[in-house]
């Protein structure tokens, strides 16, 4: 139907749609900024792997250990670091992520520096499309319930939230652990596509590139991040056409595009919560501005 | 406000209409260069050579040296004629240093570009990945550089032009003991897959004809060696075999100079670098280590490789673009006695025997693997020179 290299092509989407929806549950729904995304895609990614090759499970259980792992790992560094807010949530994010490549890197089960081989190929286009719906669904049940309300609330104002009666950490933590569970899910199926799988892809770039695809996208918005996950998926192969500068357009299309549009391709935007100006204040202004110059 | 859209929205349009033209490009400058390439035998056949490696991103100097090395190789192909009726044409991709992104850039090679054989990954990883894509698509591949233990195994599609770690290692040892006559020595390896690989393949070899002493560790961009100096030093081992790159070997060897620890250095392909002698001067006069490529070697094949190398990227070649002009004349060489289609190529590969090559002459096994001589060079007066 389409030669290998578009399948190839499709099936990176679909897991990157997996990721990029599942961090925008974190990060644009519940207004966690998380940079540590890969790391719980990596844990999927070796559990579900080792599950294949060592104990022999077939190819659904070993996912969903995969994304079992990941989420309870995503509940356990919520714990501690949840109490963290903003940027200092993303430094402590980018050290967990740092953590467990650095583990990856030198466990002997993994395979260390030599990475994982022989993984049997089972993820095909129709698991991944079955997988990716099935994530967008779940995402979508959640945010459109009581807790998807209770998230939004505690992006919009953690301390109004908090005043409404929102147990705001096990919130946190709860969209940390679904986040977890479906980047695992990612994962699981990546490593069963390449065959292979090496610390070094699950670096502190790729988690980057996840909150890219999430941000381009459009924080908040659930097809803003399938539409960022495809684009940043897809762009990049398409630029191959102009080899040495590849790079270099894809780093000027993502500036462009934020510049453009910093609320993302179908972001909604929102106001930065400047309280609304009335006229009356606007006169006062004046009136203030003008007895200063006098 | 709408003034300013317009303007950004003009340079985002201006942009993807480049990004259009540089694609657009490539395929159209293709034919004129053919033209220009072989003038009488115009309407020759065109095999493409898929070149995959990190050309961006950190370990770029690598993917680099292996792409000019491989563009050496496939014009002297093309200028002599080598394949009659033939015109060879390359096609690099680039993997960031990426190996999920290799196993695109090997589909993308086999499925888009239609290559018949690739010549990469460069690093293990992008092998690892890549292998298994070459062997669905029946495309064979040649990776240069990467020296991860058994990457061919079980695997047909698959073959390697380098010296594995385990290799250099063990003949290293053995020259110190039988020809060198070294009886005691102690290791110091830097804690990564290069530096553990070469620790112990040294050792098992070492303890089998000698006595090792002493085995330390450090970690890249260590500055400071004098705590494993000194524990080294109680021993008195008669060399050190230093598993790891020349700017921390050179750092050890003045560490160890400093405080009168009289011994022979030993090393590995990681000390092939004139910044050895920068960092180390004195120090590191008399250093012995293994290399795969010695670029002051006298023949007439390294030195034509060498001018032409510093005349068109105007840097001295190293190790990767010499294996990479190695493994790209080995393909030439399959082609000619077997043919260009794929599996023609891949049977070339594997019955290669004795391949006069720039860095040594080179056979491949059964598995895929490489059988070469492992060149032992030595330090003396400030430049290499090769011992054996």
């Amino acid at each position: 139907m389409f030669s290998a290299y578009y399948l190839q092509i499709m099936i990176l989407v679909g897991i990157n749609i997996i990721m990029a929806t599942s961090l925008n549950l974190i990060t644009g729904f519940t207004g966690q900024l998380s940079i540590g995304h890969a790391a719980f895609m990596s844990l999927g990614a070796y559990a579900a792997a080792l599950a294949t090759l060592k104990l022999g499970l077939p190819f659904f259980a070993s996912l969903l250990f995969g994304a079992l792992l990941a989420a309870v790992f995503g509940v356990l560094i919520g714990i501690p670091t949840l109490k963290l807010k903003g940027d200092y949530l993303a430094i402590a994010t980018l050290g967990f992520g740092e953590i467990v490549r650095i583990v990856f890197l030198n466990l002997k089960i993994t395979g260390g520096a030599v990475g994982l081989r022989g993984i049997p190929k089972s993820t095909t286009l129709l698991w991944v499309i079955i997988a990716a719906i099935l994530t967008i669904f779940i995402l979508n049940r959640i945010l459109r319930s009581r807790v998807g309300r209770a998230l939004i609330a505690i992006r919009e104002d953690e301390t109004a939230a908090e005043s409404m009666g929102i147990n705001t950490t096990y919130f946190k933590i709860l969209a940390f652990g679904v986040g977890a569970f479906f980047a695992g899910l990612g994962g699981g199926l990546f490593s069963h596509y390449f065959q292979y799988i090496h610390p070094g892809s699950f670096g502190f770039l790729r988690s980057i590139e996840h909150l890219c695809m999430v941000v381009l996208g459009g924080m908040g918005s659930m097809w803003g991040s399938i539409i960022g996950a495809a684009a940043l998926t897809a762009i990049p192969e398409f630029l191959r056409a102009s080899a040495d500068y590849r790079q270099l357009f894809y780093g000027a299309i993502l500036v462009l595009m934020m510049r453009i549009r910093p609320e993302g391709i179908i972001g909604e935007r929102r106001s930065r919560r400047k309280p609304p100006q009335s006229k009356d204040k606007k006169l006062g202004k004046i009136n203030i501005f003008k007895v200063i110059g006098r | 406000m709408t003034r300013k859209n317009v303007f950004w929205a003009t340079l985002l349009i201006f942009c993807m209409v480049l990004v259009l033209a540089t694609g657009c490009g490539q395929p159209a400058n293709a034919p004129e260069g053919e033209g220009e390439g072989e003038g009488p035998s115009a309407g020759a056949e065109v095999v493409k050579v898929g070149m995959v490696g990190p050309l961006t991103g950190g370990a770029a100097t690598y993917g680099t040296s292996v792409r000019n090395g491989v563009q050496i190789a496939i014009d002297e192909a093309n200028e002599n004629e080598d394949i009659p009726g033939v015109v060879l044409e390359l096609n690099a991709e680039d993997t960031e240093g990426d190996w999920s992104k290799a196993a695109n850039a090997f589909s993308k090679l086999i499925e888009q570009n239609k290559v018949n054989v690739i010549i990469g990954g460069v690093l293990s990883s992008e092998t690892e990945a890549g292998g298994p894509i070459a062997m669905g698509g029946q495309i064979p591949a040649i990776s240069p550089s990467s020296t991860a233990t058994g990457l061919t195994l079980g695997n047909p599609y698959l073959f390697r032009n380098c010296l594995s770690d385990e290799v250099q290692a063990s003949q290293l040892a053995e020259y110190a003991v039988t020809e060198l006559g070294f009886e005691k020595f102690a290791i110091l390896y830097t804690n990564n897959d290069y530096g553990v690989a070469l620790k112990n393949a040294f050792e098992e070899t070492a303890k089998e004809l000698a006595e090792v002493v002493a085995v330390e560790a450090f970690m890249d961009n260590d500055e400071n060696f004098k705590p494993q100096l000194t524990s080294i030093q109680t021993k008195g081992p008669e060399a050190i075999f230093i598993a790891g790159y020349y700017t921390e070997a050179a750092k050890i060897a003045q560490q160890a100079l400093e405080q009168d620890l009289e011994v022979q250095f030993l090393g590995a392909d990681g000390f092939y670098s004139p910044v050895l002698m920068e960092i180390g001067g004195e120090a590191v006069e008399g250093a012995i280590f293994t290399a795969g490529f010695h670029s002051g070697d006298e023949s007439a094949v390294v030195q034509n490789f060498v001018n032409k190398y510093r005349e068109l990227f105007n840097e001295e070649p190293d190790m990767f673009a010499a294996q990479a002009y190695d493994a790209a004349r080995i393909v030439i060489a399959a082609m000619k006695s077997k043919g260009t289609s794929a599996e023609q190529i891949r049977e070339g590969l594997a019955e290669t025997k004795d391949f006069p090559g720039i860095t040594g002459n080179t056979s491949i096994d059964e598995e895929g693997d490489t059988l070469k001589d492992v060149l032992i060079l030595k330090v003396e007066e400030g430049i290499f020179n090769r011992i054996r």
